[in-house]
């Protein structure tokens, strides 16, 4: 039998002499915020800006950083993590954050990082069933301002945690012993309840609080390879952050009698399930609107089981704050059958356009089309056209005939492919094996929406075509990382990943294992199970579980597979040109791209190819996905890949870019890529940045950089000092 | 093979061993120097098949959560770390489902059979399970 909360208060007790000198007590505080140098949301304010206007580390200092306090993830769990996604939140010189196997919550100083407390809910075999496992991209804060502080999470195993943010104690008067447990209620088909233990759905990002809310989201499996079309069915919740109360539901796939039901063909609503909303959702607290960003509808691949444009998958929906109703939506994607989601949060500024001040919501994509919408009435704010786009001839599947394409403003990133012009061509055999290459998918139409972008998945055949290209479909463009803004210029900035190319393929998968009958596959390869990255890792996982799982989930190889061979790569280079990936400016004052340029160092593995010897070639910049954290100067980011070059032994850099002009102005090194988004507060006279590193060797670590501390103290600028 | 000369004088199974740790203890070990073998390779084929290729595909590709074990995004993640490092990194958590499910033996055939298919040469002496001998190859992507 599990007793977290006995556990989690022996842990806390252990430690208690530390957190007698946490926080406030009894006396009205002001609401924390950027503006007073703390970061109090995943995304800095509840705008989706990543913005703080502090500039004690500015472009004159930057390459001074130095590292103040790391803080290793390694023992909140049973086992090391290598993802480490998280970014803290700082409130009252105190950080709080989500970390290691089990997503335990610790609170540490946020001058030295010294650990004053740690949460654990060991949830056992729910959370090894759980489909979004890893610590997560952190937490959500609030206060009533006079010393009632608490810190909200959501576990692997779905429930929604609310914590003392002095003592990381429960709060007994929330829901059931400070947890609500989020699967009550949640359903699939025309209205069943999941099962508690082993029902689908969880969440990786933070609730999203605000004013007495805590708005919370819903994830399901990887859809690529599922069991069934008709699984659990993403919602949106609001609770009352003093007693855990529901106080609203949002249907993300309409009931009968709701706006968008129709779009699901045949009563096909009933019988199909996801379109969560699994990345960060955003507020304007003013005007009392919730922006959720929706993801796919089951499966990923194929939509045969449910057509119609299936609202409201892939779609930005407006909500009221207080009721939860539909004030507006638009559907990026219809008919979703790429894996585009809706996979960061929706930014919200004020700007004045033509001389006339309005009230935006940008929502950048994976296909680096940033959709800009009124976000009061959500008309667009530049035509929104409606595109043709080629069809498709999968037995079963449906097709929208046109999709949704922004005239302004362009693509921030690689939408499409000019074929063969935007082929590597480092070497002229190398681009005569790429177009050789090209031979084996399908592609074409004209640049670039019936091209690269939108091109149906195919029936993938070992001895024919392997599957339909797509750039920027399921990890291009922006992922979950997200973009940042300035709120104060308008102007938003956000990395994109340029060299996701991948061919779309499904096939039947083995007999009796789904009832879907096309999956992601190829016809002649073996059938091989997607999960979400760190499915498996959670801390209570055993081998015992996992045999069962196994034995329920793995469907046989069929007799005669043939091992894959990929074709989308030439001399494991990217078959496309640099750059891989970029970082961009795009002013939402003209709806135009202010700068462009390379992100990250050119990968060791072009620069020291052996074919390439004596070949000079551009910074090329890094494929992946990371976030950007925006402040009164700088844009910074960090490398999402681990590089040794003559100007630094084996690691990544934290890079600093003017903001004006995108030219680089600093890089400090990290032992490991980038793996979460950075923040940054003001503290005790000294601004620090709290960035996540892991991946490869590397466990997750969060490492706190700031300036020598004579530097810091003859530096004046920038946020309140706590 | 700098070192390989010096087992003559030993029984069959101490070769082995012996061949690999002075190897490893020569300055400068990499995975250029034939640290496994052809029957190795077969073994940890089998074994790499069995328990990794589902995640990271059955030609080392990786997939879309996973990160290929081939090519420049290998070594990219790889480069200058021992292999040490990585069997430790497979003892830690691989398989993701089930980690440590691999044993010693396993674990390093599985590492042979990612040298192999990265083009890596093999040689006359299995590579040994033990982490310190590991720690001292270096994984370099370029000879």
């Amino acid at each position: 039998m599990w007793r977290p909360m006995t556990r989690t208060a022996l842990v806390v007790t252990a430690l208690g002499t530390l957190w007698l000198s946490v926080g406030t007590s009894g006396q009205s505080t002001p609401p924390p915020s950027t503006s007073n140098g703390e970061w109090p949301h995943y995304t800095g304010d509840l705008r989706g800006t990543k913005y703080s206007p502090i500039d004690q580390i500015n472009a004159g200092n930057f390459n001074k950083l130095e590292i103040a306090w790391r803080f290793k993830t390694d023992s909140l769990g049973t086992r090391p993590e290598y993802k480490l996604e998280g970014t803290p939140l700082m409130v009252g010189g105190v950080l709080y954050t989500t970390g290691g196997t089990r997503r335990a919550v610790v609170a540490l100083d946020a001058q030295s990082g010294e650990l004053l407390w740690v949460h654990r809910y060991p949830e056992g075999p729910r959370g090894a069933a759980a489909p979004r496992q890893l610590s997560g991209r952190g937490l959500s804060y609030w206060t009533d301002g006079r010393g009632d502080n608490r810190v909200l999470y959501v576990t692997p195993g779905y429930r929604l945690i609310a914590l003392n943010a002095k003592t990381g104690l429960p709060i007994k008067s929330f829901g059931k012993d400070g947890a609500v447990d989020l699967k009550v209620g949640v359903v699939y088909g025309t209205g069943q309840q999941i099962d508690l233990e082993t029902g689908e759905i969880g969440l990786h990002s933070t609730p999203t609080v605000v004013k007495d809310t805590i708005i919370v989201g819903s994830s399901m499996k990887e859809g690529m390879t599922i069991t069934t079309h008709n699984n659990t069915k993403g919602l949106v919740r609001a609770f009352d952050v003093r007693t855990g109360k529901l106080q609203w539901t949002f249907n993300t796939i309409p009931r009968p009698g709701e706006v968008g039901n129709d779009t699901w063909l045949n009563g096909s609503w009933a019988v199909n399930g996801n379109a969560g909303v699994w990345t960060q959702i955003t507020v304007d607290e003013e005007l009392g609107l919730v922006y959720l960003p929706v993801e796919s509808p089951s499966s990923d691949y194929y939509g045969g089981k449910r057509p119609g444009n299936n609202l409201f998958g892939e779609s930005l929906v407006c909500v009221d704050l207080k009721t939860g109703q539909r004030k507006w939506h638009f559907q990026l994607v219809h008919h979703p059958i790429w894996d585009h989601d809706i996979s960061s949060a929706p930014i919200l500024l004020d700007v004045t356009i033509d001389g006339k001040p309005r009230k935006l919501v940008a929502q950048p994509t994976k296909q680096t089309l940033l959709f800009v919408f009124d976000r009061v009435t959500g008309e667009p704010i530049w035509p929104i056209v409606e595109t043709k786009v080629p069809p498709g001839d999968v037995p079963g599947e449906w097709y929208s005939p046109t999709q949704p394409i922004p005239s302004r403003p362009a693509a921030y990133g690689r939408p499409g492919l000019r074929i063969p012009d935007e082929l590597i061509d480092f070497t002229p055999d190398m681009r005569t094996q790429a177009v050789d290459n090209m031979k084996r998918y399908k592609w074409g139409g004209d640049y670039p929406y019936s091209g690269t972008l939108y091109n149906p998945p195919i029936v993938g055949d070992v001895k024919g075509l392997l599957g339909a290209l797509n750039l920027g479909n399921a990890s291009g463009g922006t992922n979950w990382p997200g973009a940042g803004a300035d709120p104060e210029t308008g102007i938003v900035y956000a990395q994109a990943n340029m060299s996701a190319f991948t061919p779309e393929s499904v096939a039947p998968p083995p007999e009796g294992f789904s009832d879907i009958p096309y999956q992601a596959g190829v016809v002649g390869q073996p059938f091989r199970l997607r999960v979400a990255a760190g499915t498996g890792t959670y801390a209570d996982v055993n081998q015992a579980q996992r045999a069962d799982v196994d034995a329920a989930t793995s469907p046989a190889t069929p007799a005669g597979a043939q091992p894959a061979r990929s074709y989308n790569s030439v001399e494991g280079l990217s078959m496309v040109k640099p750059p891989y990936g970029v970082l961009s400016a795009i002013d939402l004052r003209k709806g135009e791209l202010k700068w462009q340029v390379p992100h990250g160092d050119t990968p060791d593995t072009v620069r020291n190819h052996s074919k390439l010897k004596g070949i000079t070639i551009p910074k090329t910049g890094q494929g992946g996905s990371v976030g950007v954290l925006v402040t009164k100067t700088l844009v910074i980011a960090g490398d999402p890949l681990v590089t040794t070059t003559a100007d630094h032994p084996r690691g990544a850099m934290m890079r600093a870019y003017n903001k004006e002009t995108g030219q680089e102005v600093g890089a400090v090194w990290m032992p490991a890529q980038v793996s979460g988004s950075p923040m940054t507060y003001r503290v005790g006279g000294r601004q620090y940045i709290v960035i996540a590193v892991s991946g490869g060797n590397y466990s997750g670590e969060y490492i706190a950089f700031a300036l020598p501390a004579p530097d810091a103290r003859d530096t004046g600028g920038g946020g309140t000092q706590q | 093979m700098k070192s390989v000369g010096r087992v003559l004088l030993f029984g069959p199974a101490a070769c082995v061993v012996f061949a690999a740790v002075a190897l490893a203890q020569s300055s400068g070990a990499t995975v250029w120097d034939g640290v496994f073998t052809e029957e190795q390779v077969k073994r940890g084929s089998a074994s790499y098949q069995r328990e990794c290729s589902n995640c990271h595909g059955a030609a080392l590709e990786g997939g879309d959560m996973t990160p290929p074990l081939v090519g420049g995004g290998f070594t990219s993640n790889w480069n200058d770390l021992t292999l040490g490092d990585l069997s430790e990194r497979i003892r830690l958590t691989m398989p993701l489902d089930s980690p440590g499910k691999l044993s010693r033996q396993q674990n390093v055939d599985v590492i042979a059979f990612i040298l192999k298919t990265n083009a890596w040469p093999s040689g006359t002496t299995e590579l040994p399970p033990e982490v310190g001998t590991l720690k001292q190859i270096k994984i370099q992507a370029t000879k």
